[in-house]
């Protein structure tokens, strides 16, 4: 087993956060899911409401909240990862052994996923509930966690590119939310304010009504690097995923190779150490 | 062992090294010194690897620090100026976690854990955590977990910086003892009472490049049998200013201070010279009151290169 998995687990699980993030997490969760129950049940409850628009409600209430709170906290534990050891100046100590560049960030993104994914494990008892009412299929829970995993992976690897090329923990930290607000929030204003301005000038196709792909790819593409549509788009039958989520998924996968590359060459170039 | 020939690096258009030269025989236990900003970290990471070159040639044990890293860190130990810790972590798994960094296994990683304890003198404390113990004991573990792979090559960079008088002595003596089992030792301090205990060689860098003292020598032998200059500290009766004349008016010496009353000279060559300086001096008209040999100790040797270079 990489030795720098080993350390980084235990260091965190060691952390007072260890324990009081997923603590946290899971109250949150819950409170949503609760909430987007009684929700439901109370406008509707006199006219009796149908299980399975009770679960997939749910389902997608916690799905989309999950998403928003793991992209809130993954920076937490990518963005440090490596200026902790600048900051408290053993990563001269790691460059210096017999641990490679990949290895070191292997070490840290592993144990910075695993810990973002151990929240989405502890959500499954919350999930379940919106199972067990029907409506939802395991292959809708099964990409709708895969889609997750992707962005969260992505998310890691953005996280420790701002943190190998940041000495303080505070400002990768800073970037990293950055991006996540960048592409969660800027993209989606800027295509809903693009798609007004072209549904202005086309005022007699948007009243005829259109569908996704009638709208032009330069008006869609931002919304490419979105992760809630990335979400949304995984929700389609498995025929259905391309070309959307394919297109996401590629462009995900892409960015998070591009943070990797970053990461190892900053990790390599070693003069901040 | 250590080879460095002409080696530059630049940060941001500032040359840190600027054509440097080293070479560090086998076993030795050689000293860098210079003032701040001279090039010594910079030296001392480039020689770990950590950071790459930009022209010149450095080798450790015949390998190149920039193609050959990967042999050249199984050769080395590096230590640097301000060596960090993982707080969290007790005493043992710091050492087994830098063990297992080492790729050491099995049996090997036993035993390095337990020398590396027992070297540190922190054996008893191994279930402690490493937050818990001293600024010394720190450093102690810190070149304990330095030597778990057995390294030919020690580099350490200011290692006594913060230590306490005890903790400097336990060090120079732990670095004596290093010698002794053959490890080839290249240590930069500002600490010059230290290097001159335990060094027989000190390379002077400035500016990056290789410093020298009057003589010329970029190196100064502290083991020497003979110094190729020595000092006299002569105490005059009355003005100083026709000794000084008289002085440097002879082939060979030259005054390095002068106040009232009081001179200190440089003469080169043998005892003739300083017999040569004091008859001059009596036949002169000075009254000579006293003239003493001053042996010239690493600190002189240093103020005389870094002041006259700063001046």
């Amino acid at each position: 087993m990489n030795p720098m998995i080993r350390k980084e687990l235990r260091q965190r699980m060691r952390e007072r956060r260890g324990w009081l993030l997923p603590s946290l997490y899971l109250l949150v969760l819950g409170a949503i899911v609760t909430f987007a129950y009684f929700l439901i049940t109370t406008d509707r409850g006199q006219s009796g409401i149908q299980g399975s628009t009770v679960g997939v409600t749910l389902f997608l209430t916690l799905a989309y909240s999950q998403l928003a709170l793991l992209l809130l906290l993954a920076p937490i534990f990518s963005a440090g990862s490596i200026t902790i050891e600048k900051e408290q100046r053993t990563l001269a100590g790691l460059l210096t052994s017999l641990l490679t560049s990949g290895q070191i960030w292997w070490g840290k993104f592993v144990s910075s996923l695993l810990f973002v994914l151990l929240l989405l494990v502890t959500s499954l008892p919350v999930l379940s509930m919106a199972f067990a009412f029907g409506g939802i299929g395991p292959w809708e829970i099964f990409s709708a966690t895969l889609t997750t995993v992707i962005i969260l992976a992505c998310m890691s690897a953005v996280g420790l590119c701002c943190s190998s090329a940041f000495q303080r923990s505070v400002h990768a930290t800073a970037v990293s939310y950055a991006t996540v607000i960048a592409i969660s929030v800027v993209t989606a204003i800027v295509f809903f304010v693009r798609l007004s301005i072209y549904e202005s000038a086309h005022r007699q196709a948007a009243a005829a009504g259109r569908g996704w792909y009638d709208i032009p790819l330069n008006i869609r593409a931002p919304m490419y690097v979105n992760p809630f549509f990335f979400l949304t788009a995984s929700f389609a039958p498995p025929k259905q995923l391309y070309p959307a989520w394919i297109t996401c998924a590629g462009v995900f996968t892409a960015f998070g190779a591009l943070a990797v590359a970053l990461t190892l060459r900053n990790l390599r170039r070693r003069g901040d150490v | 062992m250590i080879d460095v020939e002409q080696i530059r690096k630049s940060f941001n258009g500032t040359r840190a090294l600027d054509g440097f030269d080293l070479h560090v025989g086998a076993g030795e236990l050689f000293g860098l010194v210079g003032p701040n900003g001279a090039g010594k970290t910079t030296l001392m990471k480039t020689l770990s690897t950590l950071l790459p070159i930009e022209s010149g040639t450095a080798q450790i044990g015949g390998l190149s620090v920039t193609t050959q890293a990967r042999e050249v860190k199984r050769l080395i130990g590096y230590l640097p100026d301000q060596p960090g810790v993982y707080q969290d972590m007790s005493v043992r798994e710091f050492l087994e976690f830098f063990a297992d960094a080492f790729q050491l296994r099995g049996a090997r990683h036993q035993a390095a854990v337990g020398r590396a304890l027992e070297r540190s003198g922190l054996a008893a404390r191994s279930r402690d955590s490493v937050e818990q113990l001293s600024f010394g004991m720190k450093q102690r573990l810190v070149l304990a977990k330095t030597l778990l792979h057995d390294p030919k090559v020690l580099l350490l960079d200011e290692p006594a910086t913060g230590l306490d008088p005890l903790a400097r002595v336990e060090l120079r003596e732990q670095l004596k003892r290093l010698q002794a089992e053959g490890i080839t030792i290249l240590i930069s301090s500002h600490i010059l009472s230290d290097l001159e205990d335990i060094c027989s060689q000190i390379a002077l860098i400035g500016a990056g490049r290789n410093a020298t003292d009057a003589e010329g020598h970029s190196v100064l032998q502290l083991r020497a049998a003979q110094a190729p200059v020595r000092i006299y500290e002569i105490e005059l009766l009355g003005d100083s200013a026709p000794a000084v004349t008289i002085v440097n008016s002879l082939s060979g010496a030259r005054t390095l201070e002068s106040s009232a009353g009081r001179l200190v000279v440089e003469i080169g060559g043998a005892d003739e010279q300083a017999a040569a300086l004091l008859r001059a001096l009596v036949v002169g008209g000075v009254n000579v009151l006293r003239f003493d040999h001053r042996a010239l100790g690493l600190e002189e040797r240093y103020r005389l290169v870094f002041r006259e270079k700063h001046a």
